[in-house]
């Protein structure tokens, strides 16, 4: 499937407010994955993961707790959305200083949050996930490798270099299968069809042949 | 003109923004119908039809180029035999009169055949990057009926019936900006052409109107044969093109509150400027008369069958009559003629009234307003970004200058919450429901900002001014929006509705006219509370006759001879 960037978004964060985010991470969500896939990663892919990994859970549970380092979550494991949002908040005390975190799912997810630091900051800010470094600059991003799909615990530190990053793209081509799990997750955001919302809820005319 | 710097403000976010007033705002020099015509006749566009193959039923396929200095644009059109049972105007219709995509470029053939088996679908089918905007459109059956009859017959139509609908067919949907696949924004937002918001989509209406006219003459000539007159041009220029709308344009203006903020702050600037001068000249004056009387002849033409248009409009020709009355005599000679103007329309006029004489207003003065049409784009992409250093003080002050009043409502009141924002799963289709007696807030959309501010305020209450709002949103991420929001209204005082949303009685209309006042519609129609008709384009110059001298003012009548 070739998709605009806007139905990314757009599908990102509906699916996401399907999966139980509230509208301002789905927001989030929505932003992050088109971050991804303009910068030739499977966003798509990556959202998948985490909605499916996120379903039916409690998200509080897997909200950072920030009170000491390393972050980590009340019911183990750190949901990349609301730890990035926190990491973007919290750029302000930071001031240069590392955040270690506990185990982060998906953490690919945290390089669009890296990038909002890194124009805050106007220095390349790492993501580290143990061997592997995602590094970018607000703009460009690389890595040193393929990004991992488990939970892993990451650092967020000041600098870096980009080495060879990914190309910009204006399109993505999501695997149809991830495409259709976010579809299906978007569809529990629309309301049912019913005979009575179908007449009183668009309040058209009944007829337009005039 | 004499002018010094701006000394009259701006108007307050706090008047501008309440819905009464959205829902009474007329087209001006910063509409972007006329923003494109402008710029057409100015780089000397030129317009060409390289394909009209179209059978004697009306089916078949046509292209429109519109060749500007650097690149060209195509409409790519599909003309259908569509069933009177099948015609809908509402998003869950699923077949047309006619159905088009604005192609970025000049299509090869294979451009045409791929989007001959996606167009028609509309949204079941799929455009891609090289598409700018997918859009379709129905006709009056009336109208067209009479049009293809009287021109097969050898007669010219009958103008009272033309004025009386307006155009020949209604588009019912122009989606661009990657939907259904075609090209994002962000990929054309760099071609000054387009760099103005909805450029591209209003070319694709300009085109329609071409298709539609040549479409109709067809369609006699194949009913009449060698008696089929040709269409009079100065019949056909009364002819624009409809469009039909309903709640989708809402949640637009809600979602995109930097944009709409650039639209209303141009306009506001605008008028600002122009009650700022402090004398006009009197070819100035003559130019403000000239509208006026040709917007009371576009006024006496605009009809509406609901209740609460035809009380507006009834306002709104009192107010013209008034207005001609104080501008008649010397009111406008001496110092400051347009900001005394302003505030004796504040007292005198209806809100109808007041905002077409805002609008009016700025008629003569091109060179200070125009440009502005540069500021109406998007371009803050950082505007996103929450700034968690803010003290909560700080939220709590930008949340009572947008919502100061939403914080003394009571919200458990019915009356302040009845209807809830929600898309059906029936072809996504945006609609508003009665939240105490259908099953729909668990599908509740994000469209109650006011509602959303007095609930993130209360909650902050609780916390201490100084701390900053990082700590806050952790805690309470289903606030995250409205902090967003907030902050956003710094950068976007006109960014926020200051009215209910869900209010038992609120007007979408209002919203949606508020969105079609920015394109140059004109004839707004409501058909309900929440579904709207307006005309485009009617008046504008066909390619043959665009010129500098006729790109801007023909939204106004031309005054009888």
């Amino acid at each position: 499937m070739n998709l605009s960037l806007n139905e990314i978004e757009a599908t990102a964060k509906r699916a996401a407010r399907g999966a139980g985010y509230p509208w301002g991470l789905a927001e989030e969500a929505g932003k992050a994955t088109r971050w991804l896939c303009s910068r030739d990663l499977d966003g798509c892919r990556a959202l998948t993961e985490l909605l499916e990994r996120i379903d039916g859970k409690n998200i509080a549970g897997w909200l950072p707790q920030t009170g000491s380092e390393p972050w980590t979550a009340r019911d183990g494991i750190l949901c990349p959305l609301a730890t990035g949002a926190a990491i973007s908040d919290r750029a302000h005390e930071l001031d240069g200083k590392d955040i270690r975190l506990g185990a982060v799912a998906v953490p690919v997810f945290l390089a669009p949050f890296a990038a909002l630091l890194a124009r805050e900051f106007e220095k390349p800010v790492e993501v580290v996930l143990g061997d592997l470094v995602l590094c970018t600059d607000g703009g460009l991003l690389s890595s040193t490798g393929a990004p991992p799909s488990s939970s892993v615990e990451a650092s967020i530190c000041i600098g870096g270099t980009i080495d060879q990053p990914y190309s910009h793209r204006l399109r993505a081509d999501p695997d149809a299968k991830d495409w259709a799990a976010l579809l299906a997750f978007a569809h529990r955001t629309y309301a049912p069809a019913t005979d009575e919302s179908r007449l009183r809820g668009a309040g058209a005319g009944l007829s337009d042949n005039d | 003109m004499t002018q010094k710097a701006a000394h009259i403000a701006r108007r307050d976010p706090a008047r501008v923004m309440k819905l009464r007033r959205l829902g009474s705002l007329h087209q001006c020099r910063l509409s972007f119908m006329r923003i494109l015509t402008r710029r057409m006749a100015d780089e000397g566009w030129s317009f060409t039809r390289p394909v009209f193959d179209i059978d004697a039923n009306g089916v078949g396929r046509a292209v429109y180029i519109a060749a500007g200095p650097a690149r060209s644009y195509s409409l790519v059109a599909f003309a259908h035999d569509l069933p009177d049972e099948l015609r809908s105007d509402r998003v869950i219709a699923e077949a047309w009169d006619a159905t088009f995509a604005l192609f970025d470029g000049i299509p090869t053939q294979d451009d045409i055949d791929r989007l001959a088996k996606n167009v028609p679908l509309q949204e079941a089918g799929r455009v891609s990057e090289r598409e700018l905007a997918l859009s379709r459109a129905n006709r009056s059956v009336r109208l067209w009926a009479h049009l293809v009859d009287a021109l097969a017959a050898g007669n010219q139509p009958d103008p009272d019936m033309i004025d009386n609908v307006g155009y020949l067919m209604r588009t019912t949907a122009v989606y661009g900006s990657g939907k259904f696949g075609a090209a994002d924004r962000e990929m054309i937002a760099d071609r000054p052409e387009l760099q103005v918001p909805f450029q591209a989509e209003m070319l694709s209406v300009y085109l329609t109107r071409i298709f539609v006219r040549d479409l109709v003459q067809h369609m006699a000539r194949a009913k009449g044969g060698d008696r089929a007159a040709d269409l009079e041009p100065a019949i056909a220029r009364r002819l624009g093109i409809g469009n039909s709308t309903g709640l989708g344009m809402a949640p637009f203006i809600v979602n995109h509150p930097v944009l709409f903020n650039n639209w209303i702050m141009a306009r506001e600037e605008a008028i600002s400027r122009v009650r700022s001068i402090d004398i006009a000249t009197s070819e100035e004056i003559a130019v403000f008369l000239d509208r006026l009387a040709r917007t009371e002849i576009s006024v006496a033409g605009w009809r509406s069958a609901h209740p609460i248009q035809i009380a507006k409009l009834a306002d709104l020709r009192g107010d013209l009559s008034r207005l001609r009355d104080f501008v008649g005599g010397s009111n406008l000679d001496g110092p400051e003629p347009w900001n005394r103007l302003v505030l004796w329309s504040e007292s005198a006029l209806s809100e109808e009234g007041q905002e077409l004489v805002a609008s009016l207003i700025l008629e003569p003065y091109g060179q200070l307003v125009d440009g502005l049409a540069h500021c109406m784009a998007d371009s803050n992409a950082g505007a996103f970004r929450i700034d968690g250093a803010m003290p909560i003080g700080q939220v709590r002050q930008l949340l009572e200058a947008s919502f100061g009043w939403a914080l003394k409502l009571d919200w458990q009141n019915p009356q302040n919450c009845a209807r809830a924002w929600y898309v059906s799963e029936e072809k996504l289709e945006p609609r508003l429901g009665e939240r105490f007696e259908e099953p729909v807030s668990d599908y509740e959309q994000p469209l109650a900002p006011a509602r959303d501010a007095a609930s993130a305020y209360a909650e902050l209450k609780n916390w201490d001014d100084s701390v900053s709002i990082a700590g806050f949103l952790l805690k309470h991420p289903e606030h995250r929006h409205t902090v967003r929001r907030a902050q956003i209204s710094r950068i976007a005082p006109y960014g926020e509705i200051q009215d209910n949303t869900i209010a038992a009685d609120v007007m979408p209309i209002d919203m949606l006219r508020a969105k079609l006042s920015f394109f140059g519609a004109t004839h707004f129609d409501p058909r309900s509370d929440r579904w709207v008709r307006i005309c485009m384009y009617a008046g504008a110059p066909y390619p043959e006759e665009l010129a500098p001298t006729n790109a801007d003012d023909w939204v106004f009548p031309e005054l009888p001879v």
